[in-house]
């Protein structure tokens, strides 16, 4: 870029940071190479109008060009593939969509069919990509799972779940696809992971939550108590005086994290009374004058 | 092209965070492939990034916008990909017409 990043940007060398991230959207919106993918020069034109911007959308590289201590060539961006380099050959794959067309295809005319037949005829076409749906447990969403789909012509796919995914997540196995065509080898089967709700668990982020029923003894006087987790029961213990809505955490025990580690596990405890309702404890209650006059709600009130 | 990076090495190369990459996997705009050792990244998904990241930061676009531009990036790409089976159905008729009436 040799060009004056100014009037490259259309720009007046008084102009604003602002006007100038405006002008440099504008344009830049027109250039990108992926939003021209047919469009060769689209490439050299958005090189030069982002390091005109990278020059001059820094504070002090734009003092030190207006001073003239350096020229507009030292903000070039570094030479980078495009998406649209991958999409135009047949790495587009599993993301390039037929949706545009595909009524073309259907109709019953000469043009459609040579669109079905352009399809066809590719010697080497590979195969299609196959979508799958795959259900599986919280538990094994957390945990990590083999599973094994069955596919409609009778076949079978295994599938290795990896701990910790989210909900909708897709799945890509290489060259399980379709059989292509020549040496085109097979498309991919894409699986979309659908993690069913679970009875006790949500899941928050890496966290986990669970409402934990706990007996009124427990509550008052704490102890120890066996808690689920998704890899199995834990022993956990419950703090004297533990009331409704206490959290505990269980550190670790959460979703795994990708970068390491794992999220905690947060358990809500939740006093239940004895069923059905106990005479002894009525006749302890009915007798116990600081219980009645300890009011919870005294000081939430306005 | 290389193939097969692992989720480490995806953001060290796209320079994005962890959670912006869970936010895209979710979104499905990346695919990644599922291998044996866990996901596989290749250069596809490191310039597929890179667009999502200059449609964010630089032209401002938010999630709801970058998920139709891809949507309409992808069609766009399909139809490219009809178009070149097309040209080559075609021009393997054209070049058997005489120089002159070839388009």
């Amino acid at each position: 870029m040799a060009e004056n990043p100014y009037d490259l940007l259309g720009v007046a060398p008084t102009a604003s940071a602002a006007e100038i991230q405006k002008a440099y959207r504008k344009l830049a919106k027109k250039h990108h190479p992926d939003l021209n993918p047919g469009d060769k020069a689209a490439e050299d034109k958005f090189k030069d109008i982002s390091a005109a911007y990278t020059l001059l959308a820094d504070v002090e590289k734009r003092k030190r060009f207006d001073a003239g201590e350096i020229d507009a060539s030292g903000a070039e961006r570094p030479q980078q593939r495009y998406y649209r380099d991958f999409a135009d050959m047949d790495e587009g794959r599993p993301y390039a969509s037929s949706a545009a067309y595909s009524d073309f295809m259907e109709d019953e005319n000469g043009f459609a069919e040579l669109l079905r037949r352009a399809r066809r005829a590719q010697a080497n076409r590979r195969g299609d990509d196959m979508r799958y749906r795959l259900p599986i447990a919280f538990v094994e969403a957390i945990r990590g799972a083999n599973k094994r789909i069955t596919l409609p012509d009778g076949g079978s796919l295994d599938v290795a779940i990896p701990p910790g995914l989210v909900d909708g997540q897709v799945l890509r196995l290489k060259g399980k696809g379709a059989p292509g065509m020549g040496t085109g080898g097979p498309g991919d089967a894409l699986i979309e992971v659908e993690i069913l709700p679970d009875a006790r668990f949500t899941r928050e982020g890496d966290n986990i939550t669970l409402e934990l029923p706990i007996s009124l003894s427990e509550a008052v006087l704490g102890g120890q108590i066996r808690v689920p987790t998704p890899t199995g029961e834990v022993t956990m213990s419950v703090p004297k005086g533990s009331n409704t809505g206490t959290i505990l955490r269980l550190r670790g025990k959460g979703a795994p994290r990708r970068d390491g580690g794992s999220g905690d596990e947060l358990v809500r405890l939740k006093v239940i009374l004895p069923k059905p309702p106990d005479p002894e404890l009525e006749a302890f209650v009915s007798t116990w004058a600081k219980g009645k006059d300890f009011n919870p709600r005294e000081g939430n009130r306005s | 092209m290389s193939m097969g990076m692992s989720r480490e090495q995806f953001l060290a190369t796209s320079g994005a965070r962890v959670h912006k990459l869970e936010f895209w996997l979710e979104q499905k705009w990346l695919i990644p492939e599922a291998t044996d050792t866990g996901e596989g990244f290749t250069d596809r998904e490191v310039a597929r990034a890179r667009l999502i990241q200059d449609l964010e930061t630089d032209f401002g676009v938010n999630s709801e916008g970058i998920d139709i531009i891809l949507h309409l990036i992808d069609q766009l790409h399909g139809m490219r990909r009809a178009l070149t089976h097309l040209r080559a159905d075609l021009g393997a008729k054209a070049s058997s017409l005489p120089p002159d009436s070839q388009a």
